[in-house]
């Protein structure tokens, strides 16, 4: 007796299984064509000894009676324009022994019929062969199809896909044995195919060793994390570019303050923190003039210093992207100044062809110290003015309830 | 009529002759993906909609334009001569002209932004309505370009198919009531449709002609859509099954296998490849459980891997022995507004490995997961193909929709998503409109669509579009061929009778 009858009548008879013939092919490591055969010899010689002991599924395919009626109720459309194609259909239809005779009777012609499954009971319900597919995909072993692709490609570098079927396929390999166990001639046909396949499975465990996944992913990392790294490096130049050009955005004279209160060791932070500490100073005096109006002379005779901060202002508002401020102070009586700051303003005109364009123009406006203290000034020097400030005040010896407040910060 | 008797001792329904069966090798197609409707990596979505509508019209309006020059000029109605209008404002009363412009079809049931910004609605949810048309007629539609809109009347508006976003020209004049009364319209028609073997170079069409030529049964790519793999339903794994057999040519005989399966070089998955997910059902059942249950961010168990398992094995399976062009579909795990991107292949442990390599990004995969809608060119073939939206989105403006007659009005408005992103979700576009027809293509798919049917279209300078829909597997059980020779189109039903 044959071992694959042997085989079948174990797991179909005494196991009770559904064996369909990819399973069969998988198990015993047969053509995918022989074991329909084996599947059909099975079955006629098992019913030959007892009839009704084993129960088959056929797959059909081939041609149906009117299959193209479908596409003859198209042509009922209202629309007359769209005439559709009457294409070919060819039916694959699994089918039950028992419905066999039925089906058959509604092709017109059969191109091929084969055994698809055998079992020992009929089968009612066709999802029981979905799950003996799902066992043979489950499996690890190949299933030996008839059609092999020479141009699969698969990518080069290594993901967790491939060491499975790395594994999988050497475990393969060693199958021929398995093969052999079946008694027939080697089939040359089974020899090209692991041929390919083992060729196949060299290239990729050759290339497995050669292509080093880690340092191609590390760089990936290396990567994001330079990234990540010329990032911190990024946002202290932003704020140091300011710093040095002294803008006069808010937020960014917030992280001024940071940067004086939480001192950093950042070597460029001194000559900011030099010129911060002469524009406050500056400033300052700035305020104290328009606080004490009536001012004694004594506060007068610092003036003459007043120009050297007056241009840094200049300065410090130039490089302001958005709104960009330039001050020309025009006069500075009595500590108040007045003067023209350059602004850019939005203007909408209306162009040739009729669209609305908006452009940004520069423009000046005049201003006067007690109309339009630009706000965050003032925010600068009365919060970090802390040293300076510190030490004036105490040169002074008059208390000014700002550095009372910045020493304890 | 086939009778069991006929078929005894046929092919395979013998014992095991121990004669060597040869080994196939399946055909080979040329391929290249194209990335018309890839997006950026970085993608903003602060930009306004209005630029898709700008391009768009901006693109086709000169062809309608000419179109409706050449057909045009010479017309005299009532003594008067049509004479072109530059902008929909400019049309002046009792006048007769003609202008170009993109329709915008008002429909009360249409889903509005206006509406839900003025009723403070803010979730944004896909539209569950059904359709966008109303019965009792109160849809209008408008003529609309950069200057104005202009309602249209008239009955040639009932014998074409129109939706929001197509660009049409219009001739007529405008009543008292402010209305254009239409008396013709022009499309843009089906654009330049470039020579087979455009995009390839000389040395491959060449030897790919020869090669082809003594090959009678030519080379075939097939196209499914809808395979719906699910975590809980088992209505069609067996028709799966036989599918994937199917595929791969295991089933059936030596000489259909070399005759039929071996030649089916490429399987092409036109979207819906997992099932709806079900996940919000366990939710709404027991809302108590869900109190509890409210993590921060991923909760895994609410997430069924298994579709997505299924799916990947198939794949894996598969794979091995033909390539794949993966279109993501509404179900799928990918961004939902049009254009699609590719599903990522994290989602596919084990078929991944034929993804494409990420030194070559030039070259497609062997598993080439692609946008939704995605071109390509099979076989020296313009493929233009989506998974679907595109076409449904269309459907829900007619009451009863000839899907392929809708198709090809896509193709003769030179839009493949002409309702992006009025109804169809689309990202805002800026500087290109991908959905524009740049060139005709050869064969046009849509996938999950209720029922397989086909056609081929003719335009004025000879070009010639195969358009297909492309039924749901789940349920119809039906794949499509396609010859990439002749681009005819056949269909195999896979059926079980137990």
């Amino acid at each position: 007796m044959d071992t694959y009858l042997k085989h079948l009548s174990e797991s179909v008879l005494a196991e009770d299984k559904v064996v369909d013939f990819r399973l069969l092919s998988q198990s015993l490591q047969v053509p995918v064509n022989t074991a329909k055969q084996m599947l059909y010899e099975f079955h006629r010689s098992q019913n030959a000894k007892r009839p009704g002991s084993v129960h088959a599924t056929y797959l059909i395919y081939g041609v149906k009676h009117n299959s193209n009626s479908q596409n003859g109720a198209d042509e009922e459309m209202p629309d007359a324009g769209s005439v559709t194609d009457v294409v070919p259909v060819f039916d694959l239809c699994l089918v039950t022994e028992e419905k066999l005779r039925d089906v058959l009777a509604e092709f017109e012609e059969v191109k091929t019929i084969h055994v698809y499954s055998v079992a020992s009971r009929p089968t009612k319900d066709m999802a029981l062969l979905a799950d003996v597919a799902h066992e043979v995909s489950s499996n690890d072993k190949k299933v030996l199809s008839n059609i092999v692709n020479p141009n699969v490609r698969t990518r080069e570098r290594k993901g967790p896909g491939l060491k499975a079927s790395i594994a999988s396929t050497p475990a393969f390999k060693q199958q021929p044995k398995a093969a052999s166990k079946v008694k027939e001639d080697p089939k040359p046909a089974e020899e090209t195919k692991p041929a390919i396949k083992t060729e196949k499975t060299e290239k990729t465990t050759s290339s497995a060793p050669a292509k080093k996944p880690a340092p191609a992913k590390s760089s990936g990392i290396m990567a994001a994390f330079s990234k990540a790294a010329s990032l911190p490096k990024k946002e202290p130049k932003k704020s140091a570019s300011p710093a040095v050009t002294e803008t006069n955005t808010p937020a960014l004279s917030d992280e001024d303050d940071d940067e004086e209160e939480m001192p950093q060791p950042k070597p460029r932070a001194k000559p900011d923190f030099k010129t911060l500490k002469q524009r406050e100073e500056g400033l300052r005096r700035m305020m104290e003039g328009d606080d004490e109006e009536e001012a004694p002379a004594s506060e007068r005779a610092e003036s003459p210093e007043e120009p050297e901060p007056e241009p840094m202002e200049v300065e410090e508002e130039a490089p302001d992207p958005v709104k960009e401020e330039k001050e020309v102070v025009e006069t500075t009586s009595n500590g108040r100044r007045r003067g023209k700051r350059r602004i850019m303003r939005k203007k909408q005109i209306m162009d040739e062809q009729g669209y609305l364009v908006t452009i940004q123009e520069p423009g000046w406006e005049s201003f006067s110290e007690d109309e339009a203290p630009p706000p965050p000034k003032v925010v600068k020097t009365t919060s970090s003015a802390s040293s300076t400030q510190a030490k004036k005040g105490a040169a002074k010896g008059q208390g000014n309830i700002m550095s009372f407040f910045s020493k304890k910060a | 009529m086939v009778k069991l008797e006929d078929i005894a001792g046929l092919g395979l329904l013998q014992a095991p002759s121990g004669k060597p069966s040869e080994a196939l090798t399946r055909s080979s197609s040329s391929y290249r993906s194209l990335d018309t409707f890839a997006l950026p990596k970085e993608r903003r979505y602060q930009q306004q909609f209005a630029d898709i509508y700008f391009l768009r019209l901006t693109k086709i309006k000169p062809a309608v334009e000419q179109i409706a020059h050449e057909a045009w000029e010479e017309t005299v109605l009532g003594g008067e001569n049509a004479k072109k209008v530059e902008r929909v404002l400019d049309v002046r009363q009792g006048e007769l002209c003609w202008v170009a412009g993109t329709v915008f079809m008002d429909m009360p049931l249409k889903p509005s932004i206006l509406e839900d910004v003025s009723k403070d609605r803010w979730i944004s949810a896909p539209t569950s309505v059904d359709h966008y048309y109303s019965e009792d007629g109160r849809d209008q539609v408008m003529l609309e370009d950069d200057s104005g809109r202009i309602r249209l009347v008239g009955e040639p508006l009932k014998d074409y198919f129109l939706v929001t976003g197509c660009i049409i020209a219009v001739m007529g004049t405008e009543n008292a009531n402010g209305e254009f009364e239409v008396i013709d319209l022009k499309f843009a028609d089906l654009p330049p449709q470039p020579p087979r073997w455009a995009l390839s170079d000389k040395k491959i069409k060449s030897e790919d002609v020869s090669m082809s030529d003594p090959d009678t049964p030519s080379k075939k790519i097939a196209i499914v859509s809808g395979l719906e793999f699910s975590g809980t339903s088992t209505a069609y794994t067996t028709e799966l099954s036989l599918l994937l057999s199917y595929l791969l040519g295991d089933s059936l005989d030596p000489a259909t296998q070399s005759q039929e399966q071996s030649k089916i070089s490429r399987l092409i998955i036109a979207g819906n490849s997992i099932a709806e997910s079900a996940s919000s059902d366990p939710h709404s059942n027991n809302p108590s459980t869900k109190t509890h249950t409210k993590k921060y961010g991923y909760d895994a168990s609410s997430y069924n891997p298994l579709p997505s398992q299924l799916f990947d094995s198939f794949l894996s399976t598969l794979l091995p022995t033909m390539s794949i062009t993966l279109l993501p579909g509404a179900n799928d795990p990918a961004n939902v507004s049009y254009p699609q991107q590719p599903i990522h292949s994290a989602m596919f442990p084990q078929s991944r490995l034929y993804g494409p390599t990420p030194t070559h990004p030039d070259e497609p995969g062997w598993l080439d997961a692609t946008t939704n809608p995605s071109e390509s060119e099979i076989d020296g073939w313009r493929v233009l193909g989506t998974s679907g939206q595109n076409l449904d989105d269309i459907c829900k403006y007619m009451d009863s929709p000839d899907r392929l007659g809708l198709m090809e009005a896509m193709c003769r408005w030179r839009c493949s998503a002409p309702t992006a992103p009025d109804t169809l979700w689309s990202y805002p576009f800026q500087d290109d409109e991908p959905f524009v027809m740049k060139e005709c293509p050869h064969l046009y798919f849509v996938g999950s669509q209720p029922e397989f049917n086909t056609k081929v279209i003719e335009g004025p300078e000879g070009q010639m579009v195969r358009l297909v829909l492309v039924p749901k597997f789940s349920e119809t059980k039906e794949v499509v061929l396609v010859d990439t020779e002749t681009l005819e189109v056949s269909k195999v039903r896979i059926g079980t009778r137990s």
